[in-house]
């Protein structure tokens, strides 16, 4: 195999950033770390905004609770630029020591070698194994019998909603969270009771030109009806159209310009809800930050199951190790320790709303008192992933492919079944193209 | 356009240098070529490693099976381009940069024609309408994006703020495939509108002003001025202003792509775009490299247009 360009490329950035660095900390950073015995590990990771200084927080901590190693982070934005700039250095065996993937994006990434497996047998004995996980969410780290990923969390797509509003609403049982919708169209009269009250709308959903977002919740509704889609590799996809068209004509309902704007994008929809102009917001737990600091009076619960079946659609950053060629032995041992004392300080990252995957953590006396969190930590038990493929997952192309089909019917009523149809076509699609990470199925 | 430049650079420096060299003949004859070449060499460098060594090297990725995560590699023929000519994604995008460069180009050369006529024919404050006409040219395409992604807000936005005030109903511009690309060809022609305005506007104070004179005198009226002297007399300009415009229309990538954030639209996913999300968001290096190619093709085919309709103006003069 010829080496491409950007390999030769990599190695002359690399080596020239590499004299210049040295060149620059010979003075200080090196030499004080070699004087306390103290190794720096990279770490990247693709958490900005509230979720980044809640990452910077927890890092700090571990950093000052020992001296054995220190963790250098390096942010890059989120999505495709970040998987495209880990992909490239991993596929040079160059990466980081240690990094956050989306659970979902592993599984394309496990064929190619850009990932090396973790030791469970280590990981067991920092008291990290499938015991101290939700089932779904351990599970969703192993693929093929490989360990590849480590969740820190699960960060589910959930309801929030404005207790001041729903009381008035009449939508609160005697503990004052919302009562639960037991059908479509229980939550429809929710809904409009709630819009009653604000004048305005009763619910904030923002999608437009967002396929993430219509997929969350697209996908809540699908599994809702107990099953999940399957996208085995050479296809054919497993779809249930009439789940699917059910799902996109229930968004349709609630999209109807008075229980829902009809055109609202992500940022509209955070501001409407945060500003008390409506009383249910449809969102990923990382937006409770968000409405903690617009001080309205809120709390959350899970999205209720009203095709009958309870579950979450969600998302877990997990740690992986990128590959390296030739990893340190002693800066790998680290490495687990530093997953370990992660995992066991992971009470901080529930504070920016996601579920935290260790159970010693939700399970603690501490958690249960933490609100709104505990109110949704039930989630965790009932997460469902991106159906698994090498193109699926957050921040894919995948989910803005859904978009593309779906948005037509939610925005201009078109027909959901025909939406459907468009996605069923992009699936296959998909399918039909080989994994580009598989050095077997680059082309048949 | 960028590269018809430095080549031009590379001409006349490498006739200045036989220039100088016969000039000097009998001398240091071959020091003088040493010189020559090391005046030469950082712009040949740059040359050989930014723009030969990649569009050579992209050539032998279209034959692979290359992907961005290192795997694969193998030498498939021509699979790719089979795979290319097949492939209904890549004739909608296709199709998509043509119809935007059609949508684009008109409005761009007529638009900045009348602002060019308006502003040489004695609207007040001359430099004042030539610097805004020109300004959103300065911009970034980040920066436009931007702000014409909060004008196109489908709910406070100032686009259907107007529609409201004329009792019509609210549209989502860029997120309505029935809009969206109508939406990217209003901000685009804001947008580099001021350049063609500006070639145009030294076309037109390129007449003579004798010949406005001499149809005065002739008892022509502005109209007929307008039409038998100015538009004749910008006729090297307009060929130079479309033709430059086609060009750069057939480039959409950064103001589609930022102002729809990233979501592709079959109705706006342009080529350069499908080249992108093969090979960056879908790892297929090869493949996309292969479309580079038939994209590449396009193009020279045009190029070679151009070339051939700019030789026969010459020859006709």
């Amino acid at each position: 195999m010829t080496p491409p360009l950007d390999l030769n490329r990599r190695q002359f950035l690399g080596a020239a950033g590499l004299t210049a660095g040295a060149a620059l900390l010979a003075g200080c950073a090196s030499t004080s770390a070699a004087a306390s015995g103290t190794r720096t590990l990279q770490f990247w990771h693709l958490l900005s905004g509230g979720d980044g200084v809640t990452m910077s927080g927890l890092l700090d901590g571990v950093n000052t609770a020992q001296s054995a190693y220190r963790i250098r982070p390096t942010v890059l934005a989120w999505g495709t630029p970040y998987y495209t700039k880990l992909a490239m250095a991993s596929a040079g065996g160059r990466a980081p020591d240690v990094a956050i993937m989306h659970a979902t994006r592993v599984l394309g990434w496990a064929p190619g070698g850009l990932l090396d497996d973790w030791d469970t047998g280590r990981l067991a004995d920092l008291g990290v194994d499938a015991s101290a996980f939700p089932d779904p969410i351990w599970k969703k780290g192993d693929v093929d019998g490989r360990r590849l990923s480590i969740a820190l969390d699960a960060h589910p797509f959930v309801l929030m909603y404005n207790t001041e509003v729903c009381e008035k609403a009449g939508v609160l049982d005697g503990d004052g969270r919302l009562k639960e919708a037991a059908n479509p169209e229980d939550f429809l009269a929710m809904v409009d009771a709630i819009a009653g009250v604000t004048g305005g709308h009763g619910l904030s959903y923002g999608y437009l030109g967002d396929g993430s977002q219509m997929w969350r919740l697209f996908y809540t509704l699908y599994t809702q009806h107990g099953i999940e889609m399957e996208m085995p590799q050479g296809g054919p996809a497993v779809i249930d159209k009439d789940a699917a068209v059910a799902s996109l004509a229930f968004m349709q309902k609630l999209l109807d310009g008075k229980r829902a704007a009809k055109q609202a994008d992500y940022g509209t929809a955070v501001a409407e809800f945060a500003t008390g102009k409506s009383g249910t917001f449809l969102s990923g737990v990382w937006e409770l930050r968000t409405m903690q600091a617009a001080k309205i009076p809120f709390d959350v619960a899970m999205i209720p199951p009203v095709f009958g079946t309870r579950t979450a659609y969600a998302d877990s950053h997990s740690f992986v190790l990128p590959h390296q060629s030739h990893p340190d032995a002693a800066s790998r041992d680290l490495v687990y320790r530093f997953v370990a004392d992660m995992l066991k300080g992971s009470f901080g990252w529930a504070e920016a709303g996601h579920i935290p995957a260790f159970l010693p953590v939700t399970e603690s006396a501490k958690y249960a008192k933490l609100l709104p969190q505990a109110h949704y930590a039930d989630a965790a038990k009932h997460v469902r992933y991106d159906p698994p493929a090498w193109f699926t997952g957050s921040g894919s192309n995948f989910q803005g492919q859904f978009g593309a089909a779906a948005q037509p019917a939610l925005l201009g009523g078109g027909s959901p079944a025909d939406a459907v149809a468009r996605f069923e076509a992009a699936v296959k699609r998909f399918l039909a193209q080989p994994n580009p990470a598989d050095p077997e199925g680059a082309r048949r | 356009m960028t590269s018809t430049t430095p080549t031009t650079t590379t001409i006349v420096t490498g006739r200045a240098a036989t220039r100088a060299t016969r000039r000097h003949a009998g001398g240091s004859r071959h020091g003088e070529q040493l010189i020559g070449w090391a005046f030469l060499a950082p712009f040949l460098l740059a040359f050989a490693l930014f723009l030969a060594w990649p569009i050579l090297h992209g050539l032998y990725l279209s034959f692979t099976d290359q992907s961005l995560t290192g795997s694969g590699g193998g030498f498939v023929g021509l699979a790719n381009y089979v795979d290319a000519l097949a492939d209904p994604v890549m004739w909608g995008s296709l199709g998509n940069t043509v119809w935007f460069t059609l949508l684009s180009t008109v409005p761009l050369v007529v638009v900045a024609l009348l602002m060019a006529v308006l502003v040489d024919r004695g609207l007040p404050g001359q430099w004042l309408w030539r610097l805004s006409f020109f300004m959103p040219y300065l911009l970034a395409s980040t920066v436009i994006s931007q702000i014409w992604v909060w004008i196109f807000n489908p709910q406070i936005g100032a686009a259907n703020n107007v529609l409201k005030a004329f009792g019509l109903e609210p549209i989502a511009w860029l997120q309505d495939p029935k809009t969206n690309m109508i939406a990217i060809v209003i901000a685009t022609v804001w947008w580099t509108v001021g350049f063609n305005f500006l070639l145009y506007l030294a076309a037109l104070q390129n007449i003579p002003q004798q010949q406005y004179e001499a149809a005065s005198l002739d008892g022509a009226g502005g109209w007929r001025q307008f039409t038998a002297i100015t538009l004749p007399q910008l006729g090297p300009a307009t060929t130079l202003i479309g033709l430059l415009q086609i060009l750069a229309s057939l480039k959409l990538f950064d103001q589609a792509y930022q102002m729809l954030g990233g979501l592709s639209s079959d109705t706006t996913r342009s080529i350069v775009q499908y080249i992108y999300e093969t090979g960056f968001v879908g790892y297929r290096f090869g493949y996309s490299a292969a479309l580079s190619y038939v994209f590449f093709a396009i193009i020279i085919i045009l190029g070679v247009v151009q070339a051939l309709i700019t030789r026969r103006r010459k020859d006709a003069r």
